[in-house]
């Protein structure tokens, strides 16, 4: 095999399903009930039948909502964790960055740590004394690098674990969210470095939600859902399905129901049909409520998730009357490639405070029909989908 | 669709086997990183003792001092003719060294937990590296001997020669019971508070303070206390040997080496055995 390959066939895992911390009187009783052959034991499956193949160099993204079995996997793949069956095998030495403080002791200086961490991946002294300054300088702690990792931020931790554990040559590189910690041109480091690692050759398992991130830095991807594979292969497919499902959950309820109710939410064109991108688009709101407010209206655009790629809002008060009020809101030109969007509102009370009518939720969803967003180069991670019409003059 | 099988494929389950050759050459691969985590481990330990490595010595000292005066005054115990403050020293090393090694080394997967869940390693480096801290204490703590030598007006025997054959045995025992002990508590956390205890016990149930003799002249007893307790030859021998410039006693050295080797072996094997499912509770 070589270095670099990771081969997981038909793994499984399971944990207990009562995950108290275990006490010797808890063992005392264990022991008791199977005396009197009790089945005292129940378990869960954290992964089920999950099969993987990465060949060097290659990228690889485990995505998946929270307990699907991601960071099982990542510990059973770096041995940290035993499979309950199935076959791990790989080769080459791991890198991995688990956690902010993965292997950093807090006492020993950020010198000491990043000796300790080497060693720990099987380098030898000299091949981390080759690395050094390279290290320190991406971690930007020329200045701290001998004083205790304690007194270093939760950010500088970060820069400094994921520094040595990408600096250190490793054939495998395993990261699992952890780059949210830095700011915003940490983080675009980060993911140039993770190119240039895969450029000499490592192996790349990458866990996160981030999931522009992941598109930008992954070739193939693995969704896990509740401990079983969804789809796995080419990076774009995965995510699709995986968007597709994620975003499906963000289901617009039946009643909306805050101070005030809304009856009806439609997006449609002026015309009736699909929503093209650069054509108009209309939001119309039935509110109904009993009492009279002054209430400030927003609308925000989404791809599923509760962050909205633009947000709306008439930019004063709106008085809102008891009984029926209609609300219509007209974009003229919708930037917005081709895809499936949602249409999420929150009315307030108070501009400042935002005692809320009705909380932040989706209200609606609508298609638009258009040109397919462009795929982005490599390690450019593209937060939002935005249509933006251009004219180029190359002389 | 075919419905997902609920259960592995009996042929798939993963079993380990357990063997202790391959598992002592994958450890001997990992000699840097014990090296490395020691020198952590007494880094860390002495940046938050202002005495530094002087502690080493004092806790043996302070110990031995505080027996020679209650012993003299309560109890005589039968040294063979040599002072009583040599003859405890003698029993408080090796003591002191495999106390240090249990309860630092017992604890050691607890308290790395945070490192041994994030990378991989064979899991013995973590106990090993506490023994190698306390041998490095152990040798500190020896230097006094060459202060203690002459203010007792004492002069060590020339029979210092059978030296390493005692720390073989008490090498192996203390790896035995230390790897035992650390991971167990992994799976019983509440056995840390019975740990100090025991300790406790167990100077008292080695001949650290006392002679054998002391407690009986009967050969059946020293050779039972031998095998129960390897310790037992090694102090008796080192008194034996350094102090009255004796031969050690062959037939406990031999059961008690006996018993060390099956102590750690034992102490290997379940540890081996325990480690796999370490990481699920830890």
């Amino acid at each position: 095999m070589r270095k670099g390959t990771i081969v997981g066939e038909e793994v499984w895992k399971r944990f207990r399903l009562d995950d108290r911390p275990t006490y010797l009187q808890d063992r005392l009783a264990g022991v008791g009930d199977r005396l009197r052959n009790r089945q005292g034991e129940s378990w869960r499956w954290a992964l089920n039948d999950v099969s993987l193949r990465a060949e060097p160099g290659e990228s690889w993204a485990i995505v998946g909502t929270n307990g699907a079995g991601k960071s099982t996997l990542l510990k059973i793949i770096s041995r940290v964790m035993y499979q309950t069956a199935g076959r791990v095998e790989l080769s080459g030495r791991v890198g991995a960055l688990i956690a902010v403080r993965a292997g950093l002791t807090p006492l020993l200086t950020g010198r000491e740590n990043i000796y300790l961490t080497g060693s720990i991946m099987g380098l030898k002294r000299s091949d981390v004394s080759r690395r050094f300054d390279e290290i320190v300088a991406f971690a930007e702690l020329e200045k701290a690098v001998d004083r205790q990792v304690k007194y270093y931020s939760t950010g500088m931790q970060m820069r400094l674990g994921f520094s040595v554990a990408a600096h250190l040559q490793p054939d495998i590189l395993l990261v699992d969210e952890v780059l949210a910690v830095g700011d915003a041109t940490f983080q675009q480091r980060c993911l140039d470095q993770i190119r240039t690692v895969l450029g000499e050759g490592t192996t790349l398992l990458f866990v996160s939600h981030d999931l522009a991130a992941v598109e930008a830095s992954c070739t193939n991807g693995i969704w896990l859902q509740g401990g079983e594979v969804r789809t796995s292969g080419p990076i774009r497919e995965v995510l699709t399905a995986y968007r597709g499902a994620v975003e499906g959950e963000a289901k617009v309820r039946g009643s909306i129901e805050g101070l005030i109710k809304v009856t009806d939410v439609e997006a449609v064109s002026p015309d009736g049909g699909l929503a093209k991108t650069g054509g108009q688009l209309d939001v119309h709101l039935t509110l109904h409520s009993d009492l009279p407010y002054r209430a400030w209206i927003y609308l925000g655009v989404t791809e599923g998730a509760a962050t909205p790629i633009f947000l709306l809002n008439p930019g004063r008060e709106t008085m809102i009357e008891p009984g029926e009020t209609r609300v219509t809101c007209s974009m003229p030109s919708l930037p917005l490639p081709s895809g499936k969007y949602y249409v999420w509102g929150g009315i307030y009370k108070n501009w400042t405070q935002g005692d809320e009518l009705i909380g932040w939720q989706p209200l609606t969803e609508f298609d638009v029909y258009g040109p397919e967003l462009d795929a982005a180069p490599r390690a450019v991670v593209r937060l939002a989908s935005l249509h933006v019409d251009s004219n180029w003059t190359i002389d | 669709m075919p419905v997902r099988a609920k259960q592995p494929r009996p042929e798939i389950w993963f079993r380990r086997r357990i063997n202790l050759i391959t598992a002592a050459k994958e450890l001997w691969s990992f000699r840097e990183l014990i090296l490395t985590i020691a020198e952590r481990d007494l880094r860390v330990r002495y940046k938050q003792a202002a005495l530094g490595l002087l502690w080493a010595v004092i806790a043996p000292v302070v110990l031995m001092v505080a027996f020679t005066v209650l012993f003299n005054r309560f109890a005589k115990v039968n040294t063979d003719g040599a002072p009583y403050a040599l003859f405890s020293y003698l029993g408080l090393l090796p003591w002191t060294f495999f106390s240090n090694s249990i309860s630092v080394g017992g604890m050691s997967l607890v308290s790395n937990n945070e490192l041994l869940n994030k990378l991989y390693c064979p899991r013995e480096v973590f106990p090993i590296a506490a023994i190698a801290d306390a041998t490095v204490d152990a040798l500190i703590a020896t230097c006094v001997l060459v202060i203690l030598f002459p203010i007792t007006g004492f002069a060590p025997k020339a029979e210092v020669y059978y030296l390493p054959l005692f720390l073989i045995v008490l090498a192996m025992v203390t790896l035995g019971v230390t790897l035992a002990v650390s991971s167990v508590v992994v799976y019983a956390r509440d056995l840390s508070l019975v740990l100090p205890l025991a300790i406790q016990v167990g100077l008292f149930v080695t001949p650290v303070v006392y002679a054998t003799t002391s407690i009986s002249h009967s050969k059946t007893f020293l050779l039972a206390f031998s095998a129960l307790n390897p310790l037992v030859p090694v102090i008796n021998g080192m008194r034996a040997t350094i102090l009255n410039g004796l031969a050690p006693n062959w037939l406990s050295l031999g059961i008690g080496a006996v018993s060390a080797l099956i102590y750690l072996l034992g102490g290997f094997t379940l540890f081996k055995r325990l480690e796999t499912g370490m990481a699920d509770i830890a």
